[in-house]
């Protein structure tokens, strides 16, 4: 199966890129949390 | 290190380039030897990307900066997800779609001859240099710590590098990355699991998050828009996305990258995922260094990491005055031990005063190694960068067990190869497809430009070995090689800008735009205190501004009626 064939992972990019920033944001959230718990 | 750990460390990093070579043995045209085959997917893609953002000292340096101050170094991360996504949607397809080998070449058909040559210096100049560095700074830190020659340190590590990146290509780079990081993150992860592991066993995980977490180790996110702060989240997305911007757009070591293989999904997932996967990869590894601060705080670590330095400031006849630092030393870490341990079990009521406590006499520790610093200077010892470099490598050699040292010891070879190689294969294909084709043959056999693109790539081998070789004559040559690389990048960062976003703008008045910047951007340096990483934006605005005058002033006849 070629790169071309292969079933898209998003169905736009702009979606992909909203999927990188929501990940992006519970990461830094998650890291906000972990200071407050921890410092 | 034994027989095990050294068994270890040559079949790892042996292992790797030889099954590169295997895999690659052929005799490629010049677009697979410099943007690899169809068969380089977007694992491929975003392994390599990885592994050329994290050469050595992110491993060596990263665990030792949390170890001193914290792991608020996380933050700096913070604008590299957004520069990425801007990289994604933005340049991957106009370079893609142009088919381009290089990013300046992009210069070129966008603008003129020129621009494209001043792009393509600017790089060489700066990457050339650094390329240099990242061979030398683990090689100075490895030799000195086991004892090994540091010019065969630096052949060892450069020699094989060359071999294997001018034979292979783009495509052996991509495939020795792909294993290089594999086993960096395999010796990283092991190292983390017996940081824990060696704490006391009364000590939960947990436990010792929140001691180390009240010495003022854990705070990753800080939003205070205090100046005077060194890492903000603030700062972090702002500053984070414009170097991150420069490195992922515009500096061929990264391009090639992801240009290789040539399908544009298979860039844009493979940067993705590296939006995705570089805070939590760079937290772990800060968090490493948490642990190994916690570590020593229940085994006592040296005064001064970097022994050989310390040991030749003895025999110069500063014994006396380190041995009356060492016994207070000594004293302090008694002390804050038993702190540690009554606060680790302490009530609500006592915790605070205990903490405060523990993190005066943490304090005091510092002082006492400044203090060891300032008499190692004077005694002419010449202690060679910080000494956090040097905690996490210590950690290794003398608190593991043999075979994990080998490997922990080849993780450094890996990052340190990968990230050449990475940068070696860039510089020679610049300096083929940029300078060497148009300038001196235009119009020889695509089998010529892959032997010239080979004989480049081993010639900025033997420069950055000469580089790492005579780099021991410069004070604090790490911090220069930042320096370095923020001097240019704002201006080559600019010149992409303007390709991309002023469309009115032509070549001649984006060229002199940049050369103005550039001269601007020195003067300041050689004149001014300003911090060095406000170069990358006083070099980009003021392409962007000079630029726009130039071409409604000195230009303006030169702008054509319709642009594209």
């Amino acid at each position: 199966m070629s790169e071309q064939d292969r079933p898209p992972l998003f169905r736009t990019w702009r979606k992909a890129y909203l999927f990188a920033i929501v990940l992006f944001a519970i990461e830094v959230a998650l890291l906000y949390a972990f200071t407050l718990r921890f410092s | 290190m034994n027989r095990i750990d050294y068994i270890v460390l040559v079949a790892t990093i042996l292992a790797i380039p030889l099954y590169g070579l295997w895999r690659t043995w052929n005799h490629p045209n010049l677009r697979e030897y410099l943007k690899g085959d169809a068969t380089i997917r977007w694992g491929t893609i975003g392994l390599s990307v990885l592994a050329t953002q994290a050469g050595p000292i992110t491993f060596l340096s990263m665990p030792g900066q949390a170890y001193e101050s914290g792991i608020g170094f996380i933050q700096n991360y913070f604008g590299q997800p957004f520069a990425l996504i801007v990289v994604c949607a933005i340049f991957v397809p106009i370079y893609q779609r142009l088919k381009v080998y290089t990013a300046y070449e992009y210069l070129g058909q966008r603008f003129d001859r020129k621009t494209r040559l001043l792009g393509a210096f600017l790089f060489l100049i700066q990457r050339g240099i650094a390329a240099g560095i990242t061979i030398y700074a683990p090689a100075i830190i490895l030799s000195a710590l086991l004892g090994w020659d540091l010019n065969l340190t630096i052949w060892l590590a450069g020699g094989f590098v060359i071999a294997y990146t001018v034979v292979g290509g783009t495509k052996i780079v991509s495939l020795t990355q792909r294993y290089q990081i594999l086993v960096i993150l395999v010796g990283m992860a092991l190292a983390f699991g017996i940081a824990v592991y060696r704490l006391p066993a009364d000590l939960s995980f947990s436990g010792a998050l929140s001691i180390a977490g009240k010495m003022g180790k854990l705070q990753a996110v800080d939003f205070s828009v205090d100046p005077s702060r060194r890492y903000t989240f603030w700062s972090g997305i702002l500053g984070g996305f414009f170097l991150s911007l420069s490195y992922f757009g515009a500096d061929q070591s990264q391009v090639q990258r992801y240009l290789a293989g040539g399908s544009l999904r298979a860039s844009r997932i493979g940067l993705l995922f590296n939006a995705i996967i570089k805070v939590p990869m760079q937290f772990l590894i800060l968090l490493l260094g948490a642990m190994v601060f916690l570590f020593y705080q229940f085994e006592k670590p040296p005064m001064f990491f970097n022994q050989p330095t310390y040991q030749r400031a003895i025999e110069r006849g500063h014994g006396p005055q380190l041995t009356a630092l060492q016994t207070q030393f000594d004293d302090v870490f008694a002390r804050k031990r038993e702190t540690i341990q009554a606060m680790s079990s302490a009530s609500a009521e006592t915790s605070p005063a205990l903490t405060a406590q523990v993190r005066a006499l943490d304090a005091e520790a510092r002082g006492i190694r400044d203090n060891t610093r300032k008499i190692l200077e004077e005694a002419g010892a010449n202690p060679k960068g910080k000494d956090s470099d040097y905690v996490f490598i210590t950690f290794v050699l003398h608190h593991l067990p043999h075979g994990v040292v080998g490997l922990l010891v080849a993780v450094i070879f890996c990052a340190t190869m990968s990230a050449t190689s990475a940068v070696l294969n860039a510089l020679g294909s610049t300096t083929a497809v940029d300078l060497y084709r148009p300038l001196i043959r235009p119009n020889a056999s695509d089998h010529h430009y892959v032997i010239a693109t080979k004989v480049l790539t081993a010639a900025w081998g033997l420069v950055a070995i000469a580089v790492a070789s005579f780099a021991s004559l410069v004070e604090n040559l790490i911090e220069a090689g930042n320096i370095l690389g923020s001097v240019f990048y704002g201006s080559i960062l600019g010149l992409f800008l303007v390709a991309f976003f002023m469309r009115t703008v032509r070549g001649s008045a984006v060229f002199f735009a940049a050369v103005i910047a550039q001269t601007l951007v020195l003067v300041l340096f050689f004149t001014s205190n300003i911090g060095y990483l406000w170069y990358n934006v006083i070099g980009c605005i003021a392409v962007l501004l000079f630029a726009w005058i130039l071409q409604w002033t000195v230009f303006r006849n030169s702008r054509p009626a319709t642009v594209g």
